[in-house]
């Protein structure tokens, strides 16, 4: 934990991409221990790379990231370590195609936590069983539904035992009957108590799951509260705005 | 994956049959005859030119220059070209027929024909020359009996030069390769030198100098064999380095983040998660890369091998010295075909079996 209590935080992070793309504009953010913080907004606002920031997959040009009492901005810090308690899944599933399933999520536990095969097994299967495809341990993930397959990548993720859980648009590449077994989990993994940063366009699943809501907008935190009331009566015209057009 | 259910609405019925069956039912008379007749034109080419060749003897070479310049061989061109005319004029009628196999054949028919009536006239051509001085310094087939295994020695040593160059030029190019694309530039900038260098210059230059100039000038205790094996690794490592760099590049960045983010190093990321799925992705341009360093080994020739040490191009122009025969130059080839026309068919199969994805591999 951070000194003010928060798990993760973001300190007048500012980002470029090249030389004139200004991404993240005077970002502060404190993550709380077992808040569900949903991040939306229009694409370009700058939200997935704000989700990245917090583990350091992208570096921000100006301000701090400190996660769980360590400054990740700082060049002496060991990052692995630091992503080995952040997970992350991505909208485009990124399982590795070389390896079954299991191996997925086998091969960090082994090279990673230093977990001897027997025991990486075990907590796979066991992480797969929660996710509903302990069955499919041994297949390759170019024979799993787009569903599946993410579904996969969550239990990858929380194999790792991580303190904190990123979600980048992970129903985005989705077929829209596949999209609700993916929410399921999240869904369960919120009421359990874990600790998520969730960016994404299901505005329904935001408003039930959430419990803290920021909308982004070229780069800044345009609005923040709690999901039912951003949805209800948001307090800024460009909220406004874009939940008309969402909604 | 969703399987697609059976349709329960009505008029279900089996896959239609569009085999072979179907194909030469659905013939005409004139497709079924244009086709044939193209067929026979080249048949006859073949047939009729070994049986000829045959019958007056394939060697000595005076024997088979008879053959060659014989009657019996001008009647056999005259009649292929005969067919060949016959099934190509047929086959223009292609756009009266009825359903498209009998399309197909027709104009397969005719292109049969035409090829048959090109390789009868290429034959006329080469026969109405020096046709027995020709047969002399190429067809002399005793010579292959005589000094078939030096050619064996020789085809295994062009695989030893090739295998060996191969695996220690794979062995550098997978970090030379690494390296090129690294973002320190003390460490990309020396590769990427290196890689032109040994791409920029011919193998023929790099042979000469590393066994003329550095071995013999420093004195190093090396033969050529050793020398050439160590130069081809050295060229054969430049080039894999590029395919190496092509396929971690063809990689997703999002592979490299998705290892990152679960903790992994650089390294290990790319040891565990990139090079695995890139390697699989450049053995298809390896083996094509393994095909042109059979080729190369041929340039080791110029380096003086001993008689154990010749390879494949060396034993050729040997032989040729000796002899003042040129037939050993076609025994070369054919050693060289033996080996590489296997490879190239395999890069095909592999690459099919790469793009299908039924392999989990590279998808």
């Amino acid at each position: 934990m951070n000194p003010d209590g928060s798990l993760a935080r973001l300190e007048d992070v500012h980002k470029w991409f090249g030389a004139d793309l200004y991404v993240l504009r005077a970002i502060d953010l404190a993550v709380a221990p077992g808040e569900v913080l949903v991040v939306i907004g229009p694409s370009g606002s700058g939200k997935s790379t704000l989700l990245r920031t917090i583990n350091m997959l992208e570096e921000p040009t100006e301000g701090r990231v400190l996660f769980d009492g360590v400054d990740l901005t700082d060049i002496r810090t060991d990052l692995d370590r630091a992503r080995a308690e952040i997970g992350i899944v991505f909208q485009q599933f990124n399982l590795f195609p070389h390896m079954t399933a299991l191996r997925n999520i086998t091969m960090a536990l082994e090279k990673v936590l230093g977990l001897d095969r027997g025991e990486a097994r075990e907590r796979a299967l066991e992480n797969l069983r929660q996710v509903g495809l302990e069955e499919r341990a041994g297949s390759y993930p170019g024979r799993l539904s787009g569903g599946q397959q993410q579904r996969v990548a969550i239990a990858r993720a929380l194999a790792m035992r991580p303190k904190l859980m990123l979600f980048d648009e992970v129903t985005s590449a989705l077929d829209p009957e596949l999209v609700k077994e993916v929410l399921d989990v999240m869904q369960r993994l919120a009421t359990e108590g874990m600790t998520m940063v969730i960016v994404t366009h299901e505005m329904a699943f935001a408003r039930e799951v959430g419990s803290r809501l920021l909308f982004m907008d070229h780069g800044r935190i345009v609005e923040e509260g709690r999901p039912r009331e951003v949805f209800a009566d948001p307090q800024q015209e460009r909220t406004r705005q874009f939940l008309a057009q969402v909604l | 994956m969703a399987v697609a259910q059976e349709g329960a609405s009505g008029g279900e019925r089996q896959r239609p049959d569009r085999g072979p069956r179907w194909f030469v039912g659905e013939q005409t008379p004139l497709s079924t005859l244009t086709a044939v007749t193209g067929g026979a034109a080249l048949a006859v080419l073949v047939a009729g030119s070994i049986a000829v060749l045959t019958i007056h003897g394939w060697t000595p070479s005076e024997q088979l220059a008879e053959g060659i310049t014989s009657d019996a061989q001008r009647a056999v061109l005259m009649a292929t070209i005969a067919l060949g005319v016959l099934a190509a004029g047929l086959g223009m009628r292609f756009r009266r027929m009825p359903t498209r196999p009998s399309r197909e054949a027709s104009i397969s028919g005719a292109v049969l024909g035409l090829q048959a009536i090109a390789l009868a006239g290429l034959y006329l051509w080469f026969r109405a020359g020096d046709v027995e001085t020709f047969a002399r310094n190429f067809f002399e087939f005793q010579l292959v009996g005589e000094y078939l295994p030096r050619f064996a020695r020789a085809a295994l040593n062009t695989l030893i030069l090739a295998l060996s160059g191969e695996a220690l030029g794979i062995a550098l190019g997978l970090v030379l390769g690494v390296f090129v694309l690294s973002d320190r530039r003390v460490v990309r900038a020396p590769a990427r030198a290196y890689i032109n260098f040994f791409r920029g210059t011919p193998l023929l230059w790099q042979l000469s100098f590393f066994f003329f100039g550095i071995a013999l000038g420093l004195r190093l205790n090396l033969g050529p064999f050793e020398v050439a094996i160590l130069v081809l690794a050295l060229n054969a490592g430049a080039y894999s380095a590029e395919i190496f760099r092509a396929g971690i590049q063809s990689i997703e960045r999002s592979q490299f983040e998705a290892a990152r983010s679960l903790g992994l190093s650089h390294f290990r990321a790319l040891r565990l998660v990139i090079l695995p799925q890139a390697i699989r992705r450049v053995i298809p341009p390896l083996t094509n890369e393994f095909v042109i360093l059979i080729k190369d080994t041929s340039l080791v020739a110029v380096l003086g091998l001993t008689l154990s040490q010749q390879e494949l191009m060396a034993t050729g122009r040997d032989i040729f010295s000796q002899t003042f025969n040129a037939t050993p130059f076609l025994i070369s080839a054919a050693g060289y075909l033996a080996v590489t026309l296997p490879m190239i068919r395999f890069v095909t199969w592999l690459e099919r079996r790469l793009r299908s994805g039924l392999t989990g591999i590279g998808a």
